[in-house]
């Protein structure tokens, strides 16, 4: 009896002490990193009101934008240092494959120096990208993939804002807009749109303008957004990404997985590099290898680095093993290795081993590839000019593919207008002035699309208040992303909650971009009081007996 | 003479090392990773060190710097960390084009600035000057680029007489810098870049006429010539613009030397393929072979027109001596 009493006691004792128990110390003032408004207009103003939405959970918030080569520097290389971010995934055809993203942005093992910039370490999610990344049974896959969703979705280790669309214009008295292609997430400024397109008239040149100028063109090289436009179309993969979002056979015939961890590839027939000499089994080889010689492409070397062997069992037939079964290596790797000329490439490979340069750094005169486009000339900061490769399979209906370079996004504006370009291919200016020019004339049409890609806000995890689950979410529950969409990008994008765009129906879990816990101001002032957070003076407090030792971001 | 042309000489070489070592440590201290440029920050840490290795970044910085040093000794600008090619041809196939840009406009600046100067001059006082005037600094003080857009919206966007930038029309291509120079293509693509440069050029050189001539008409020798019953065409023209000449002169030698470096604006808004677009670029990505090699190259011109300019005056004018003489 008397020990009931004891512990009684004890109880209401605690209970009493807890309840007059001061709060916590008051959050540090936070720092919201973004790029300047000048780089970046979208996200510098949806960082702004990001941060306006979490003042009024009475937090202190600045908005403090650094020059590219800074931020990038701060947020992947000083990952103890920042609190929070915007940050983007772009778009790319290989990402239709939600393996790389679900991977890697979220494993525990990509922490240190990976993709997992926020340090979510969960091995429940481990667990869970590992089983997707092993399935091959596609709605097996689908159910995980989706798993993956609701789990990041309940943990909030981003603020998701927005997935962007793709604003491109062309002129349709030119080109038939029938045979244009459209790709899932990708929209019609495409490979598939490239090779099919039809002229209506006299005019056969696919004119296009990038604002920004490629690096290197080479096989082995990737040359930001804009050049690999160019190099997709010159050098032929093995496979290719269709329109439907899916891996199909390209320069191979056929491409099957016998076991787990290989894959077997049947390459076509009657192939010929544009120096005239053929494409052999031999090349195709020489291709799945040479990015994991040495150090000599360190692009492209990720790309092989889960294969083990490459064996020619065949006059046209190859047996690819790798090291671990590996979903989507038909979309990451065969998709994305480009076919090299042995011929050509193998001599320079032997030139590189005692030299610290590397392949990426080499380019040919005229580069040879085997692809249905051809290079005419290259001037990396004017124009690159491509011309049909008539001994192609899948011979263009254009006669030249032309990238005009001009850093002027209006100036381009003007030359779609007055026909110096035809294709508006890279447009990041105001969506309205695009929409004013196809008032004024017909002939020019936009063709807008959802993006693979998306823009978020991440919660370093690292630096608390930040490892709370309950902190991050009413942050989250907190931003307007529909606002966001329709002010700060102009109506270009729609509201995300994934890192998997609705675009990729298949992979994206139907209205997760509602199901944000919370929802609003007053449910995420709820989940942090529940969670122990004491407004004093309209400013936020850590919940009772929780001392800030977090230095702020200077 | 001879001495001062030396002793000039050693000036240009000091400002040039100093510009060269400024530019070096420069680029150097700038925060963050140059691969961050133009590599995806996701990948790993040995791409990057590969990366870097390649371009010679991983030795320590002074090391660098004697390595660039001796190179420029040899003439040799590095390797561009984008383009892969060697600096100092890319800038061998800008430099072309810039200095077209400059010399065409600066002299249609400076044609029409003499003679409009020495008219208002003659004309002082009257509407014509009440306009002139207010108009040459309107566009001297208008930014470059503000002009160049009203430019292209008018004669290029609406009316569609001009292309809207480049070089050359979409897929053409010419071979060599001379087949160019020959070409209406090209002077058709150039004409709205050089216009903008001429607008913002013409200013100086018609303010400065202006006043030196306003000068000169007092001067005796005028009032002599008036006396003689010279015509007024002949006072203007021959006796008073002829002296007024020589500060415009040295102003179009020291404005060819920072034109050349000063089309930066004018060639990004009209994407004219010039040194000062290639800057820009190389500053954007940190190309820092690419832009050191730009800056070098900008600095040297300036410091020698300075030179020339300095060394022309003495020629130009008898009263100008560089001795002790007394």
């Amino acid at each position: 009896m008397m020990r009931w009493l004891l512990v009684a006691g004890f109880s209401i004792t605690s209970l009493a002490h807890a309840l007059a128990q001061p709060a916590g110390d008051a959050v540090r003032p936070l720092v919201l990193l973004t790029q300047p408004q000048a780089a970046s207009p979208q996200d510098y103003q949806a960082a702004e009101m990001a941060a306006d939405a979490w003042k009024a959970l009475g937090l202190k918030v600045t908005v403090r934008p650094l020059p590219g080569q800074q931020f990038n520097q701060i947020v992947w290389y000083e990952r103890q240092r920042w609190d929070t971010t915007t940050w983007q995934m772009v778009g790319r055809p290989e990402r239709s494959d939600p393996d790389e993203l679900t991977y890697n942005l979220f494993v525990s093992t990509n922490i240190a120096n990976g993709y997992n910039l926020v340090g979510l370490n969960s091995p429940d999610y481990d667990r869970l990208a590992q089983a997707q990344r092993e399935e091959l049974d596609l709605p097996k896959r689908q159910a995980l993939i989706r798993q993956t969703q609701d789990y990041i979705n309940e943990q909030q280790p981003y603020g998701f804002m927005v997935h962007p669309k793709n604003l491109v214009a062309f002129n349709q008295k030119v080109w038939d807009e029938s045979t244009m292609q459209v790709q899932a997430g990708i929209g019609i400024r495409n490979f598939w749109t490239w090779t099919n397109l039809k002229p209506k008239g006299a005019q056969k040149d696919v004119i296009v303008n990038s604002v920004a100028p490629p690096t290197n063109l080479s096989p082995f090289n990737i040359p930001g957004a804009q050049g690999s436009w160019a190099t997709e179309l010159v050098w032929d993969r093995l496979m290719r990404i269709g329109p439907d979002g899916l891996p199909r056979p390209w320069a191979a015939e056929s491409v099957t997985r016998p076991t787990a961890t290989t894959v077997e590839v049947v390459l076509r027939s009657g192939m010929m590099w544009h120096d005239g000499l053929p494409v052999t089994i031999e090349d195709a080889k020489f291709s799945l290898e040479a990015p994991g010689y040495g150090d000599k492409s360190p692009m492209y070397r990720p790309f092989v680095s889960n294969i083990a062997k490459v064996e020619i069992t065949g006059p046209m037939k190859l047996l690819i093993t790798l090291k671990r079964p590996d979903a989507a290596f038909l979309v990451s790797s065969l998709s994305k290795l480009n076919l090299a000329p042995m011929h050509i490439w193998a001599p320079i490979f032997e030139d590189l081993k005692n030299k610290p340069e590397t392949a990426e750094s080499i380019m040919e005169k005229l580069p040879i590839g085997s692809g249905p486009f051809k290079f005419v000339s290259v001037k990396l900061t004017e124009q690159i000019v491509l011309e049909a490769n008539p001994e192609h399979w899948a011979k263009p209906n254009v006669s030249r593919w032309i990238m005009r370079i001009a850093p002027n996004i209006e100036a381009s504006l003007g030359a779609l207008k007055s026909g110096e370009i035809n294709f508006l291919t890279d447009y990041t200016g105001d969506p309205e002035l695009l929409t004013s020019l196809v008032k004024s004339n017909p002939d020019i049409k936009v063709a807008d699309s959802l993006d693979i890609g998306f823009r978020f806000i991440a919660y370093n995890e690292r630096r608390p208040p930040f490892n709370d689950v309950a902190f991050r979410r009413a942050l989250s529950a907190v931003m307007d992303r529909e606002a966001m969409a329709a002010d700060a990008y102009g109506g270009a994008a729609v509201a995300a909650n994934s890192w998997i765009s609705p675009a990729l129906s298949f992979w994206a879990s139907p209205g997760i971009e509602k199901r944000v816990p919370g929802g609003n101001l007053e449910a995420a002032k709820k989940m942090l009081k529940d969670a122990g957070y004491v407004l004093i003076n309209g400013e936020l407090h850590y919940p009772p007996g929780v001392k800030e030792t977090t230095p702020v971001f200077q | 003479m001879l001495k001062h042309a030396l002793g000039r000489l050693g000036h240009l070489v000091l400002v040039l090392w100093a510009v060269t070592t400024l530019t070096f440590v420069m680029f150097r201290l700038m925060p963050g990773d140059p691969t961050l440029n133009f590599l995806s920050p996701s990948f790993s840490e040995e791409t990057r060190a590969a990366l870097l290795k390649s371009f010679g970044l991983d030795r320590p910085m002074w090391e660098q710097y004697l390595i660039y040093m001796a190179n420029l000794l040899r003439g040799e600008l590095g390797m561009s960390f984008l383009q892969g090619k060697s600096v100092v041809v890319l800038l061998g196939e800008a430099l072309p084009n810039t200095v077209i840009l400059t010399v065409v406009s600066l002299s249609c600046a400076y044609a029409f600035g003499v003679v409009a100067g020495a008219f208002l001059a003659f004309r002082r006082g009257g509407l014509v000057e009440a306009l002139a005037i207010p108009s040459a600094l309107a566009t001297r003080a208008a930014p470059e680029f503000w002009l160049g857009m009203l430019l292209l919206t008018g004669f290029a966007f609406q009316a569609g007489w001009f292309p809207t930038g480049g070089a050359l029309s979409p897929g053409k291509e010419l071979g060599s810098f001379s087949t160019s120079l020959v070409s209406g293509d090209y002077w058709w693509h150039l004409a709205l870049p050089a216009l903008t440069l001429m607008l913002y050029l013409q200013g100086l050189p018609l303010l400065l006429m202006r006043a030196t001539m306003l000068d000169v008409l007092n001067d005796e020798f005028i009032v002599m010539a008036r006396m003689k019953g010279l015509s007024r065409w002949s006072i203007v023209i021959r006796h008073a613009a002829r002296n007024a000449l020589l500060p415009v002169v040295t102003a179009f030698a020291l404005g060819l030397g920072a034109s050349i470096g000063g089309n930066v604006v004018v060639e990004t808004v009209f994407a004219w393929p010039g040194i000062g677009r290639l800057l820009v670029q190389a500053v954007q990505t940190a190309d820092y072979p690419l832009a050191q090699g730009a800056f070098i190259l900008i600095a040297a011109v300036l410091v020698l027109m300075n030179t020339v300019a300095d060394l022309a005056y003495a020629l130009l004018d008898p009263r100008v001596s560089f001795g002790a003489k007394r």
